[in-house]
């Protein structure tokens, strides 16, 4: 007979392992999962991760947070500083993947440790540092603080990114930092901050379930935003109606009531039309209008021009769809509109945010359970690091630097005389390096290289640039022309706090030791303060947090024992009782009134020619993270999605002659690219999509660096390519 | 007393074990009885899940002519509920050796974080033998070998053994109702009845999209972490 005993002895073989449970946030995406380690602290190594039941992901995770810790413990991890040789100058890349970005460059999908590392040589951390500190001050001493520049990173903490913002205004004597949210939702950011005088989210992600409507625009978040996704499919199953639009179909298209497949660069048009018919079929709420929005007759001036038939023109969705969204979203008792970088990745970027905000306006979609305005934040921290002050025009919680009442305020707080005059962003940094006038620069945590629109450009751009330090986990594509390489701490060695795309400020805790001689950045950034002549010393993370939280409005009631296991919404008055608010602006905006600001639709920076004939649309995919520094270094999420591919409607791959597999070259104005081709119905016929996180074939390479005019943002999301069929 | 007394308020109240509790209507008798401190053993019945009453190990006795599942039977008013005693214990006692008498001898999940629910449950039951085959009787494909169920290696992430699946849907809720990826449902009948994905593809050549979220719910060796192989967890503390 059978026993019990041998049901649980049975088996092969296993090693008892004791591990430590560590509560902390997942390092992905701006969800912000809470998430529990289990660690094997004998071997410094994470064994599993596990949801935990926090405010934005009641223990749900996705394969990123789940399975994609283990980028951090990759054996390429940078433990040492190093310095580059002398016989390795003049600067230029050094990789062959990294000198060009055609021909033949080695599968795999990360940075040649052998090709690079030889270039440089390990140093101890004292000489780096007065070494990197040094040549930063001796360029400011000469050249002025303008010739330097620093780009921090949404993968950071909030007491990071604080720091980084004060070093670069204070001991570098600039305003020109910035980082990856110029990349993201810049656009996003100046139209809310125009529009209500606040960038932040009204309304978390969860309270979709209260929404008879949700509108999803120009985001797909079962790829990007996994774990908010789940939530938006519940709230479907529950009755919730999706209206989703993006010119590439989404997954969440299968649960939506109505998905418009709108041509890329198209949304001002369509969204104006919606407006046309919700104000003449009157959806509108007068009593709001009235109450709480300015500019309303010459919002209803402009879109009167867009009649459903004229969108249907420009669009490319039939008038009757468009009626049908607008109706649809106009009758609901409560609508929330979601977005992404479909709306926000555009020369038309701040206008396609415009009209999303007075669509929610003209409605009173605002304030109340169910309803408000979403720009889903893409990195963990992009909320933060804004907040924060990573923005040339702002100190933290979006205080302009050319105001000298607020100037004051932050030269009594800093210290020193601050610049008043507004720093340049990410694209106008490259392109002031490219001409000489940006000598020296300090990356923390992004690799511009590869992030950046128009690759050709920025490898000359960061090859012109008289010293550049490069503060990283890894050695990444941006390294290979760094002076000085400081290793750095992975989120998953270190304590700060995020802030998610729900305003959700939560603290994450170390679940692993920096490998080697590797330092917290926190740390590093008050080195070179201290190390150019502005002292820089803080206890803590924790202390750092109360000197930026003081700074702002926004988090001022926070710090570290508030926050505690699951954080809070910012803003939080009373932090003993409450978990802060979800729903924001129910009486007033900061603005007091919301200002709508009518848009005319144009076309994006670079249509289709007869040269280059196809529309180029780029993105994410679930299982990688932007240029994959981190996700390629996984195994199981490099095993999941390996290479890279062109997506290409079936249509246009019968006419290329090409089918599943097949390599093909993609070229537009600025450069080439090789890869395969992968034949989906997903795109409209002429539209082709490239995913960015490849390196060996990396969509920046063919992308348009024209940017917004007010949100200085790229356009990713459009260019005009041609491709043709590569003989095997 | 009458259930039209409360119905203004919309509580009701009843006595589990000997113990009067007053709940809100629609409340399981699982859910009050977890509410005063007694916990009903459930092997698919997870607080984050919508519950299905298939286990049957939540029975308790209820006064009527049957056991009640207790995770899906709602609370009313006057009820009275015994959650143990001779009859709910050797009917869970059962249960739990049926469930058992196919197990196999290496449960993946016992090996590695040490949770395996069925197991726990059979220890506190102080099961040590089960006197049933370990196939069933009659004919059939199944009959042929127990273990043909299988296993399916071919996910990335996660090991399935379909002869570890004691069936209890908490995987198809996790795939379907949390997570809404749609890849996880039922195949076949009687004892060859099996989880799949998809129209029965592997797990790895599914349009499963890998979040793990099933293998978090499962309470058996079914669905386990692959990357735990040969580690097995001692939490500290």
């Amino acid at each position: 007979m059978k026993t019990l005993s041998s049901s649980i002895n049975g088996g092969a073989a296993v090693k008892t392992v004791p591990v430590t449970e560590v509560d902390s946030v997942c390092p992905y995406c701006g969800v912000g999962c809470a998430l529990t380690y289990g660690v094997d602290q004998a071997e410094n190594r994470i064994l599993y991760a596990r949801g935990r039941e926090g405010a934005p992901n009641a223990s749900r995770l996705c394969v990123k947070g789940r399975y994609g810790f283990d980028y951090a413990m990759h054996g390429q991890r940078l433990t040492r500083p190093l310095i580059r040789l002398e016989g390795s100058y003049p600067k230029g890349p050094l990789s062959a993947g990294v000198k060009s970005s055609t021909g033949a460059v080695k599968a795999g999908g990360i940075v040649d440790y052998d090709e690079v590392i030889p270039h440089f040589r390990e140093a101890e951390w004292d000489e780096a540092l007065e070494f990197a500190a040094g040549r930063l001050k001796g360029i400011r001493d000469t050249h002025g603080g303008d010739a330097l520049a620093g780009f921090g990173s949404a993968k950071c903490t909030n007491e990071e990114a604080y720091l980084f913002q004060k070093l670069v205004r204070t001991a570098f004597g600039t305003n020109n930092v910035d980082h990856c949210t110029r990349l993201c939702h810049a656009s996003s950011v100046a139209a809310l901050l125009e529009g209500i005088g606040s960038a932040a989210v009204t309304n978390v992600v969860r309270d979709v379930s209260n929404a008879d409507v949700a509108l999803l625009a120009g985001c797909n978040p079962t790829d990007n935003h996994p774990v908010a996704a789940t939530f938006i499919k519940d709230a479907a199953a529950g009755g919730t109606k999706l209206i989703v639009i993006n010119p590439r179909r989404p997954k969440l298209a299968d649960y939506a009531a109505l998905y418009l497949q709108i041509r890329s660069g198209t949304d001002v048009a369509l969204y104006n039309a919606m407006m046309n018919v919700i104000i003449a079929e009157d959806l509108i709420d007068a009593e709001f209008i009235a109450n709480r929005v300015a500019g309303f007759e010459e919002l209803k001036a402009v879109v009167a021009e867009y009649t459903p038939e004229r969108a249907a023109v420009i669009t490319g969705v039939p008038a009757e769809r468009i009626v049908e969204a607008a109706r649809m979203y106009g009758s609901a008792k409560a609508a929330l509109t979601f977005w992404g970088m479909g709306i926000s990745q555009s020369t038309n970027g701040t206008n396609n945010a415009r009209c999303l905000i007075a669509l929610t306006m003209i409605t009173g979609n605002v304030g109340r359970p169910g309803t408000g305005l979403h720009p889903l934040r893409g990195q963990n921290n992009v909320q933060g690091a804004s907040d924060a002050g990573l923005i040339p025009m702002v100190y933290p919680d979006y205080q302009a630097v050319d105001d000298p009442e607020i100037q004051a305020k932050f030269e009594a707080l800093w210290g020193v005389k601050l610049s008043p005059k507004k720093g340049l962003t990410v694209t106008e940094i490259m392109h002031e390096a490219q001409e000489g006038n940006i000598k020296g620069m300090y990356i923390m945590g992004e690799n511009p290289f590869l992030s950046d629109p128009d690759t050709n450009k920025i490898r000359t751009a960061l090859a012109a640039l008289d010293f550049l330090v490069v503060q990283d986990i890894f050695l990444t594509e941006t390294a290979e022309f760094a002076d000085v390489i400081l290793p750095a701490s992975s989120a998953l060695e270190k304590t700060g706090t995020y802030t998610n795309t729900d305003r959700r400020v939560q603290i994450g805790r170390p679940a692993l030791h920096p490998p080697g001689e590797a330092r917290q950045d926190w740390e590093l950034i008050c080195e070179i303060g201290t190390r150019m002549g502005y002292p820089m010393h803080y206890s803590g993370p924790s202390e750092v947090f109360d000197e930026f939280a003081a700074a702002t409005d926004a988090y001022a009631t926070l710090n570290y024992d508030h926050l505690g296991e699951f954080g809070k919404w910012y803003p939080c008055p009373d932090p003993e009782t409450s978990e802060g608010e979800r729903i924001v602006f129910d009486r007033s905006f900061p603005s007091g009134r919301a200002k709508l600001v009518p848009a005319q639709a144009l076309d994006p920076d670079e249509m289709p020619s007869d040269d280059f004939p196809l529309l180029l649309n780029t993105g994410r995919l679930l299982e990688h993270w932007h240029t994959g520094v981190m996700t390629r270094r996984s195994e199981v999420l490099h095993a999941l999605q390996p290479e890279p591919f062109v997506e290409i409607h079936p249509t246009d791959a019968r006419n290329l002659g090409v089918t599943d597999g097949d390599k093909v070259s993609v070229t537009s104005r600025r450069g080439e690219i090789q890869l395969q081709v992968t034949v989906a119905e997903r795109s409209l016929p002429g539209a082709v999509f490239i995913p960015m996180h490849f390196r060996e074939a990396a969509a920046n390479v063919l992308t348009n660096p024209a940017v917004d005019p007010w949100g200085k943002i790229p356009e990713f999301k459009v260019c005009a390519v041609r491709i043709a069929r590569m003989e095997d | 007393m009458s259930a039209e007394n409360n119905t203004d308020n919309n509580t009701v109240t009843l006595t589990i074990d000997g113990k009067s509790v007053t709940v809100a209507q629609g409340v399981t008798l699982w859910e009050a009885a977890r509410e005063i401190g007694i916990d009903i053993p459930v092997l698919c019945h997870s607080p984050r899940m919508r519950p299905v009453g298939v286990c049957r190990m939540c029975v308790v006795d209820i006064g009527e002519r049957v056991l009640a599942a207790a995770c899906v039977r709602e609370c009313a008013e006057g009820m009275t509920v015994a959650t143990g005693g001779a009859e709910v214990e050797g009917h869970r006692r059962v249960l739990s050796q049926l469930l058992l008498s196919d197990y196999p001898d290496h449960s993946r999940r016992e090996a590695t974080t040490g949770d395996d629910a069925l197991l726990e449950l059979a220890r506190s039951q102080g099961i040590v033998e089960i006197p049933y085959p370990e196939e069933p009787a009659g004919e059939g494909a199944a009959a042929d070998d127990a273990a043909a169920r299988g296993e399916d290696d071919s996910s990335p992430v996660i090991h399935v053994d379909h002869q570890a699946c004691i069936l209890c849907d908490r995987c198809i809720r996790a795939c379907d109702e949390l997570q809404h990826n749609d890849v996880i449902g039922r195949t076949g009948k009687g004892y060859t009845t099996r989880i799949a994905f998809d129209l029965d593809n592997p797990m790895g050549q599914s349009t499963c999209v890998a979040c793990g979220e099933c293998m978090a719910c499962c309470p058996t060796g079914a669905l386990t972490d692959k990357g735990l192989a040969g580690i097995r967890v001692e939490r500290k503390g």
